[in-house]
């Protein structure tokens, strides 16, 4: 048995191969309940968790990590970023979030993720194993494109699955080409018509040659999110709608009746006004809890006790795109922590905060999972503390089975200068 | 450049009717820069005595106390320590909580980047001035709107003083504004009195950027900037020592030049400089052209390399307000550590905390949290009563209120938070801000109050 002292992050040494690890003397938060299993013995091989017992017995040839009675949750899941696509904000060759294709709004930005990117390494030391991101706004007004999940293995590859959602975004100076919001909703609510006509007569006639999804696509590419979209009226994807506004939330709500699909709101600034609505309508939200100033007039509303009012009302809600467009890349596991600590302070419960990390995302986004309940996906996080509060460190971070290594970037230099006399 | 040409021509052909003054009569007089045609309306609210009884205190001079009492009278503090005697005022059963000095925050945009932003903040900013690369003549106060939704937020989360800076676009940006964020009807009845006068500088990629488009005039490149300051602050020492010798009745007085006038109240000492600087080599070569030009840099802002010069730092005397957590947006950014305030405090640097943001700005107490997370990572552990000192009395000596604000301590005004947790936790909300003794903030108190006149009948947040 190989004994490996946890300290601090930066000392850690991965193992070279490890096909059984095994999590000691945990504060394990399993998400089955809201209370952890102490003293427990988390036991993972070949990817998934076999099982998680008090003080349970520690097979033989395992890699441990003892845990030391600190916390040990599921990885947490960022539920709105552009990680893996973006790096320097302002150097446009660095950045690869929006196609400006004029002819084909469909777009996946599954190819452009880069898992070498310093933002994944240092998110991933912050504890963040998986991550929505979406795409910025195509020129082909709604649409944004598919979002994918990322999932925050070592090496380039980080995709987990793309075509998760039709992206859209929707509010005041969203789009100039369209002007009003009104238009906006307009061309959203043909889209899904023509769709819905389109799969109609496939029902009666077969799919049309060339246009399903088995076959190739048209020889002048896919029209506006034309596929996906009828992913979402078959109800296999959600429609993600990126927007704020009250009268806007009710907008989307309408469209959960009108074309029986599932909505997902991102952002929703105002979305705790119709809390009960969005409940109703079995709509999910990500949001950005620390939000208490209008960026916009579409934020009038914002306020940091958003996400409590919306999880009492029975909103699923997950979290994401924390600290707006210096964090929610950059810090991409730390504002994510911070932020759910933030909707905790404001009256969420803590477990629901963490559920908001966790499980809530990943139902949102239709992937499911985010515990470490026997059977699921070995992703967890031993923490040196509260994992809500941002001053904890990720001691040891596990993804798929395998011990990654939690030394970003900032680590490198902070080693090399931190002795600097000069 | 455009407008230095014209501020040399105006100083070459200057119709020089200024009558000789006595030299008596003139040096009674304050300089030029240190005229204030801007006066603070601000009238201390009446002050509540309270004692607050058996809290953690961080007194920001980096003590801590356990079980601890504050009593505040008139406005002031009167005593910290244990067992206090209560005088017969409102006591507070502070037990289980925490009180430190107000939260400072040297380095704000609040009511010139308002929240929200419109077409027209956006087309026609307010956070600068941008016809020219130096605006040296410009008092941000003169444009900050007190209605800004943020003021109230940043006082709801404990900030009881901030520095209202102009942009990091022009080169000599302009002068500053220290204001307690408290509801008045003009910035005016905000305005802090008793600083010492700040002015902003910047170096590097926003500068040149800006120099860079076609329709500007400023330069193009770092060396260029560095050149323009030099040149810049060459120009205030002739127009220094003219205005000297005129006082000394040896020379003409020159006509009045706002900008020049403002930098010669930097190499006289009386205005001091925040200079916005990230790379390690943009921060040195500034601070070698300080020395040479015989004037301190109070502050690097933002700094976010100079945990790889921290002699240089220290042997200027020069402070770091840095960030705990922002890097990477910028190719200039792209080495910031999250570590660099621990770095620095461990190696004599003068630094704290500063948020250049509404967000951030209303948690600097979770800025410096995160910056001593990052600094255990590398075994520098900074305990509570040194990181307060990030966010209270090392701000108020950069902006030369160190006599005022910043520590708990008989004597000073009564600026101080009563956080319902260690403020170094998220969850901790702050139960009561003082200022100047008076209770500025009370969360029992029903939500919407204070309310901006923005937000008064739309149907916001509150």
């Amino acid at each position: 048995m190989r004994k490996l002292a946890i300290m601090l992050a930066l000392a850690t040494t991965a193992p070279v191969s490890a096909q059984t690890i095994v999590v000691t003397h945990a504060e394990a938060w399993t998400m089955d309940s809201a209370e952890p299993v102490r003293d427990a013995t988390i036991v993972i091989e070949s990817g998934r968790i076999v099982s998680v017992t008090a003080g349970g017995e520690v097979p033989g040839g395992a890699t441990v990590i003892d845990a030391r009675g600190k916390p040990v949750t599921p990885g947490f899941v960022n539920g709105a970023t552009q990680l893996g696509l973006i790096e320097v904000r302002s150097a446009s060759e660095t950045s690869d979030e929006s196609s400006a294709d004029d002819r084909n709004a469909g777009f996946s930005p599954a190819r452009a993720l880069n898992g070498n990117s310093t933002l994944v390494s240092l998110a991933r030391a912050d504890g963040l194993t998986r991550a929505l991101v979406y795409p910025s706004p195509s020129r082909q007004p709604v649409f944004s494109g598919e979002p994918v999940m990322a999932r925050l293995r070592e090496g380039a590859d980080i995709l987990d699955r793309g075509d998760l959602a039709v992206y859209a975004t929707i509010g005041g100076g969203a789009w100039t080409k369209l002007g009003s919001r009104a238009q906006q909703w307009t061309v959203l609510r043909n889209a899904l018509t023509e769709a819905k006509r389109a799969a109609a007569s496939d029902v009666t006639q077969g799919p049309a040659k060339g246009r399903g999804s088995g076959g190739p696509p048209p020889a002048r590419g896919r029209r506006p999110g034309e596929n996906p979209i009828r992913g979402v009226i078959a109800g296999d994807i959600p429609l993600a709608i990126q927007t704020h506004r009250e009268s806007d939330i009710l907008q989307a709500i309408a469209l959960t009746s009108d074309f029986k699909i599932r909505v997902v709101i991102v952002g929703g600034a105002e979305a705790w006004r119709v809390a009960d609505a969005l409940a109703a309508a079995k709509i999910g939200v990500v949001l950005d809890p620390q939000a208490n100033l209008p960026f916009t007039f579409d934020q009038l509303g914002a306020r940091q006790d958003s996400a409590a009012i919306l999880a009492r009302a029975g909103v699923p809600v997950a979290i994401g795109l924390v600290g707006g467009s210096i964090h929610m890349n950059y810090n991409a596991g730390l504002a994510l922590r911070e932020g759910a600590g933030i909707a905790v302070a404001n009256g969420l419960p803590w477990f629901d905060g963490l559920r908001a990390v966790t499980v809530n995302p990943l139902a949102i986004w239709g992937r499911g999972g985010g515990t470490l309940a026997p059977g699921s996906d070995a992703d967890l996080v031993v923490w040196d503390g509260d994992p809500l509060e941002p001053s904890t460190n990720a001691l040891a971070v596990v993804i798929e089975g395998k011990q990654v290594s939690t030394r970003s970037r900032q680590d490198l230099l902070a080693e090399r200068y931190k002795d600097t006399r000069p | 450049m455009m407008k230095r040409v014209r501020a040399a021509a105006v100083f070459a052909t200057a119709a020089l009717l200024t009558l000789p003054v006595p030299a008596t009569a003139q040096r009674a007089a304050a300089a030029p820069w240190q005229e204030n045609p801007y006066p603070s309306t601000y009238r201390a609210p009446t002050p509540e005595d309270q004692l607050l009884r058996g809290a953690t205190i961080l007194d920001g001079a980096g003590k801590r106390i356990d079980g601890g009492d504050v009593l505040v009278r008139a406005g002031k503090i009167v005593a910290v320590g244990k067992g206090l005697v209560n005088p017969g005022v409102r006591e507070v059963d502070a037990r289980g909580r925490w009180v430190t000095p107000g939260v400072i925050d040297v380095h704000s945009h609040d009511g010139t980047f308002v929240r929200p932003l419109s077409d027209p903040d956006r087309e026609a900013s307010d956070v600068s001035d941008l016809s020219s690369a130096n605006v040296a003549d410009t008092w941000i106060e003169t444009a900050v709107n007190s209605q800004d939704t943020s003021f109230d937020r940043a006082l709801s989360n404990g900030v009881t003083t901030m520095q209202i800076l102009p942009g990091s676009t022009p080169i000599f940006a302009g002068r500053s504004v220290v204001v307690k964020p408290i509801r008045a009807s003009t910035v005016w009845g905000m305005k802090v009195t008793g600083n010492t006068q700040g002015f902003k500088m910047a170096c590097g990629e926003n500068p040149k950027s800006w120099g860079a488009e076609s329709e500007n005039d400023g330069p193009t490149s770092r060396q260029g900037v560095i050149a323009y300051m030099r040149q810049g602050f060459i120009n205030a020492r002739a127009y220094k020592l003219s205005l000297e010798k005129a006082r000394l009745g040896t020379g003409e007085a020159p006509p009045r030049d706002l900008k020049l006038e403002t930098l010669a109240g930097i190499l006289a000492g009386d205005i001091r400089v925040h200079l916005h600087c990230y790379r390690a080599n943009d921060i040195a070569g500034a601070l070698a052209l300080a020395k040479e030009f015989g004037f301190r840099i109070a502050a690097i802002h933002h700094a976010t390399e100079a945990y790889k010069i921290p002699a240089l730092m220290r042997e200027a005397g020069t402070c770091a307000a840095v960030w705990a957590d922002w890097w990477g947006f910028k190719m200039e950014a792209q080495d910031a550590i999250r570590a660099e305030a621990p770095m620095l405090e461990r190696a004599g640097v003068c630094v704290m905390m500063h948020s250049d943001s509404p967000a951030d700005g209303q948690r600097l107490n979770i800025a410096a949290a995160k910056a001593a997370g990052a600094g255990r990572r590398i075994g520098i552990d900074i305990p509570p009563e040194q990181m307060i000192r990030w966010i209270t009395s090392n701000p108020a000596r950069l902006l030369g209120l160190d006599k005022h604000v910043g520590i708990l301590a008989p004597g000073y005004e009564a600026d101080l938070v009563l956080w319902s947790a260690s403020p170094f936790s998220i969850y901790a909300e702050p139960d009561l801000v003082m200022i100047g003794g008076a209770v500025a903030w009370d969360r029992t108190k029903p939500r919407g109050e204070p309310v901006s006149d923005f937000e008064l009948g739309r149907k916001g947040a509150k």
